[in-house]
């Protein structure tokens, strides 16, 4: 089921970033322009400030029980300063598109950017953060995301690869939580049951990696997909990171035939248990 | 002035009261009017006829006052009368009832007991005591829990713990059914302190015609003294909730001073609260906030320290019984959606050891995800289909979820779940919830405590951000409570983010509760934010808010205001929910050897009443000697099982009793009951004259303090019952007419006078 609907959802892309779309133009595989001019193409006006894109101003806070809220946070990746944009807003959109279809949640239609250091980050109690492996938060960052999961927030962390990143994500963490493990999430979690029964972890590759046959990103290190988790003190999981893996890539990417129908399958499954899971516990 | 009364019309106005007016002359009224008219005739002729100095109205006036005088003087030969039955002398009885309970023994101002009116009235040589046995035979009776004849009121103990009027009633009636009746005397404070009703012993009297003239003893305010009313507590509470108790404190003397209340158990003292008295003799409201831990029976002491000069100070205190339940009650929370409502619910309580609750959460069409289970089979196919599943909830809480996902089956069974079952039922705001969520025309709206109009129209409906603030009546629920007294509650709940509402409610039904109310700049009106009502057995609960959990993730980390709410309002959501089997006693506290009444309820597992089960109760006493005793169906009411039983040893008794039918068990239910002395009689102590007054006039007696008792054996012996005869007293001699004549024709002689006629 869950196959049938992320090959049929086929997404009009807003504004897929510039590294994405040279990918995109790289790989296209023959059709695929037809499809894209099948599909309904939604045209939305996206609200930008020098720290990255908000909500609709005129969209309220509150009037839907859940936004998918990507964290904005402070980067030095390649000079940019938005590693946190990777895949936005097309991989979000895409993913609230067929998570509505699989899950039946109540969900606002569009993507949506938080500073971390924003006060109304707290309004949006899950967050997704991507490519932590240029991280640099800044102190009030820090401050703000732990408030928001000292509170009761839970944050998915995702995309990010090797020994180099998961140090610069690690140290990251650590200005936030000194004193908490990150540790191993295994198969008999809840999580892998709480909406399908995900029975192995995955790698997830990007999309310019497979067309060229590699699922990992970090061929000169070990590099296996690996999911792990930060705990509060009463044993609540409130992050949980998916290392090795992008699973925002399959989110994004799922449209496209070339792209492997195994890996967005498994992303989808993941992502509706990682939703379905941060919205019950 | 009723001396005056008697002097003027020669009798006294109960005489008037009871007896009949009429002519004694012979022969016919029409007759004696015809002389009245002539005489009456002949004197207006002569002043027509005269003539002199007079003037018209000269002769007008004194024809007028002439006219009147023979009036009044055909009236006196017409021998006017009052006809009145009396009682025959020695051929009629009196019951002579006399408190003997311990308040009798309370001194007045001047230092003497109640008891001495007794010593100077009933004694052998006293006047009324001669009077009254002059005219009656007279039966005397002690009263106090119970009553029971003796001799005279030399053999008066005054040592009963409690005042039962009605019983004391009762027993002298039927004492002296077959003899003829006069009347009773009551001689008592008025102090009624059965749970009896006192209509039941009232109205025999009145159907026997049996008049009742009470005497009340003590002064109708002591002063000065402080009083602990009452105590108002639940009697089982869930071990860890925040109980709220209220105290009522009665003073006289003491208006405008503070005192301090101490709750302490038989260990330590758990809480000392100051209390402002206010106005003299105005009764104020303690409020006193208690954590109890610990679960099992549990004795509570209350009481204000004896302040200096006080008359009474035995009623400075009040020990009341509660038992703290440490189970775990099962919640079910039926989600329609994946919500942040529920996963912050569920944190809110996750600590909490005496509530679990179970989810329910749909997470696709057909597809749940269940929490807190207690087995794989439970919640396996979704909502419960049967009541017996259904009941085995204490309460229900329904989230996001439209009413067309339940069958009109299930939609009747939650009602029912509330009425007939007695849960408690809350419904939370969110876009399938009320009537957006299409509840407006189900079994379940006639529960809600809110009114249901039609769902907010637009594409995107009703949409609000609103500030919470408690009610007038949600600043005392212990249940919104989030601070110590009501300022701090209000100021704690200013300090709360505003919160989302998507179910425009404003109106409540009439017998609903608000307790919590949204305001918006942006609104005309006030949102309703929780109102609740009680319904059959049961309670519901509306709260409209979709995101309360807002005043989890905003405020600082400190701020518990989200768990304690929600704790607080699941462990109000969850008490008093009955089981299928339940047990009371209908006293918390006897008397060693004082019979106490035990009523158990019995239902099956669909809570429809049994009639035909086994029922045992055993009854261990404080030193542990166990006795089983068959609790029978009491017919009065369906499912209903009583029996009585005197506990002979001071102490803390438990009583379990278990129901089953054709051997099949239906449940079990623990209660507690205290014995201890009792300290009743010193706790509204002061003259009831109203009750007192209230069971005269309800009878045809009449009411006397020791001040005006002397005319009561001739009272008796007026309005009486038993054996009569009817006497006639005339009334021509009365001075009255005598003093009228005078004045008529003073009044003649001075008006010719200063007309100068003479």
């Amino acid at each position: 089921m869950l196959a049938v609907i992320v090959v049929s959802v086929s997404f009009g892309a807003c504004e897929p970033n510039e590294e994405a779309a040279e990918a995109l133009a790289r790989v296209t595989p023959p059709g695929s322009e037809l499809m894209s001019q099948q599909a309904p193409r939604v045209q939305r006006p996206t609200f930008s400030n020098v720290r990255g894109p908000r909500l609709d101003p005129y969209e309220a806070p509150g009037r839907w029980p859940f936004y998918w809220t990507r964290a904005v946070y402070s980067s030095g990746y390649r000079g940019y300063g938005r590693g946190w944009s990777t895949d936005y807003p097309k991989g979000d959109q895409q993913f609230l598109v067929v998570l509505k279809r699989l899950v039946r949640l109540n969900a606002y239609d569009w993507e949506n950017a938080v500073r971390l250091d924003d006060p109304v980050l707290r309004r949006f109690p899950v967050i997704y953060m991507v490519e932590p492996g240029y991280m640099n938060m800044t102190d009030s960052e820090v401050e703000g995301l732990r408030g928001f999961l000292d509170a009761g927030g839970f944050m998915v962390v995702d995309d990010f690869w090797g020994e180099d990143e998961w140090r610069q994500f690690e140290y990251n963490i650590r200005r936030v939580f000194p004193d908490k493990g990150i540790v191993d999430i295994t198969l008999d979690h809840p999580i892998y049951s709480a909406y399908y029964d995900i029975e192995e972890v995955m790698q997830v590759p990007a999309i310019n990696n497979i067309m060229r046959g590699f699922t990992a990103e970090c061929r000169y290190w070990p590099c296996d997909p690996q999911v792990k988790g930060i705990y509060d003190e009463k044993g609540r999981l409130m992050v949980i990171i998916n290392f090795n893996t992008d699973l925002g890539d399959a989110w994004e990417w799922a449209e496209n035939p070339s792209y492997p129908l195994k890996y967005s399958t498994y992303a989808y499954e993941m992502g509706a248990n990682m939703i379905v899971y941060a919205m019950s516990h | 002035m009723e001396r005056i009364f008697e002097f003027l019309f020669k009798y006294r106005p109960l005489v008037f009261e009871q007896g009949e007016f009429g002519f004694a002359a012979p022969g016919s009224v029409r007759l004696w009017l015809a002389v009245a008219g002539l005489v009456g005739a002949a004197a207006v002729a002569s002043y027509t006829i005269a003539r002199g100095k007079s003037t018209v109205p000269d002769r007008g006036v004194m024809a007028g006052l002439r006219v009147a005088l023979f009036a009044l003087l055909f009236v006196c030969l017409l021998q006017p009368a009052l006809t009145l039955s009396t009682v025959v002398p020695q051929q009629n009885f009196v019951g002579v009832l006399i408190d003997d309970s311990q308040s009798m023994l309370l001194a007045g101002e001047d230092g003497a007991p109640r008891t001495a009116f007794l010593q100077e009235a009933f004694t052998s040589e006293s006047e009324l005591l001669t009077e009254l046995s002059d005219r009656f035979a007279l039966r005397f009776f002690r009263f106090s829990d119970v009553a029971a004849r003796i001799d005279g009121a030399d053999e008066l103990s005054f040592d009963g713990t409690h005042t039962n009027l009605a019983a004391a009633l009762d027993a002298a009636r039927e004492e002296l059914s077959g003899v003829p009746l006069s009347g009773l005397i009551m001689v008592t404070d008025g102090a009624h302190n059965s749970d009896r009703p006192l209509t039941e012993a009232l109205v025999p009297l009145q159907a026997a015609g049996v008049p009742v003239f009470t005497i009340g003893l003590g002064e109708e305010a002591i002063t000065p003294d402080i009083e602990i009313g009452r105590v108002e507590m639940p009697r089982a509470v869930l071990e860890g909730s925040a109980l709220i108790v209220d105290v009522v404190v009665s003073q006289t003397g003491f208006g405008g001073r503070a005192v301090p209340i101490i709750v302490e158990d038989e260990q330590q003292i758990l809480t000392e609260q100051i209390v402002d008295l206010g106005p003299d003799g105005e009764p104020v409201v303690a409020r006193i906030h208690l954590d109890l831990e610990g679960d099992g029976p549990r004795r509570l002491h209350f009481r204000i320290p004896v302040q200096p000069g006080e008359r009474v100070e035995r009623n400075n205190a009040r020990d009341v019984q509660i038992e703290v339940r440490g189970e775990r009650e099962k919640i079910l929370y039926l989600e329609g959606e994946p919500r942040f409502e529920l996963k912050f619910m569920r944190r809110a309580v996750a600590e909490d050891e005496n509530i679990q609750l179970v989810i329910l959460q749909r997470t696709a069409e057909g597809k749940y995800l269940r929490l807190e289970i207690s087995d794989s089979t439970e919640l396996e196919f979704g909502f419960p289909t049967s009541r017996e599943e259904l009941y085995r909830y204490r309460s229900l809480v329904l989230g996001s979820v439209e009413a067309s996902f339940f069958t009109h089956d299930q939609l009747q069974m939650i009602a029912d779940f509330v009425s007939h079952r007695g849960g408690g039922l809350l419904m939370l705001g969110g876009r399938s919830s009320f009537a957006e969520g299409g509840w407006t025309g189900t079994p379940v709206e006639e529960v809600m405590p809110v009114v249901l109009g039609e769902p907010a129209g637009g594409d995107d409906g009703f949409f609000a951000e609103v500030a919470v603030r408690p009610t007038p009546a949600g600043l005392t629920h212990a249940a919104v409570q989030l601070g110590l007294d009501a300022d701090a509650v209000s100021t704690h709940w200013d300090s709360l983010p505003a919160v989302t509402i998507v179910n425009p409610i404003s109106e409540v039904r009439p017998g609903g509760t608000v307790l919590l109310s949204g305001s918006s700049p942006d609104l005309s009106e006030d949102q309703v934010v929780m109102a609740f009502q009680r319904y059959g057995r049961g309670k519901s609960i509306a709260m409209t808010v979709q995101d309360t959990w807002l005043w989890q993730m905003i405020p600082p980390l400190e701020d518990q205001s989200h768990e304690t709410f929600w704790k607080q309002v699941l462990r109000w959501l969850i008490d008093g929910v009955p089981e299928s089997v339940q047990v009371i006693t209908e006293q918390e506290q006897v008397e060693p050897g004082e019979s106490v009444r035990l009523v158990a309820t019995v239902g099956d597992s669909t809570y429809i009443e049994v009639n035909d089960a086994s029922v045992t109760a055993s009854i261990t006493s404080p030193s542990g000697l166990i006795e089983d005793v068959a609790v029978e169906w009491s017919v009065e009411r369906d499912g209903e099982y009583a029996v009585e039983f005197r506990p002979s040893e001071l102490g803390a008794y438990e009583v379990e009793v278990t129901a089953e039918r054709d051997g099949m068990p239906l449940g079990s239910d623990l209660t507690y009951l205290h014995t201890a002395p009792s300290d009743e009689e010193h706790f509204g102590a002061s003259r009831h004259t109203q009750t007192l007054r209230r069971i005269a006039e309800e009878t045809g007696g009449q009411y006397y303090t020791p001040d005006n008792i002397e005319t009561l054996p001739e009272d008796i012996t007026i309005t009486g019952a038993g054996v009569t005869l009817v006497e006639q007293m005339p009334l021509w001699d009365m001075p009255i007419i005598f003093l009228l004549m005078l004045t008529l024709m003073g009044a003649e002689w001075g008006f010719r006078r200063m007309r100068g006629l003479v």
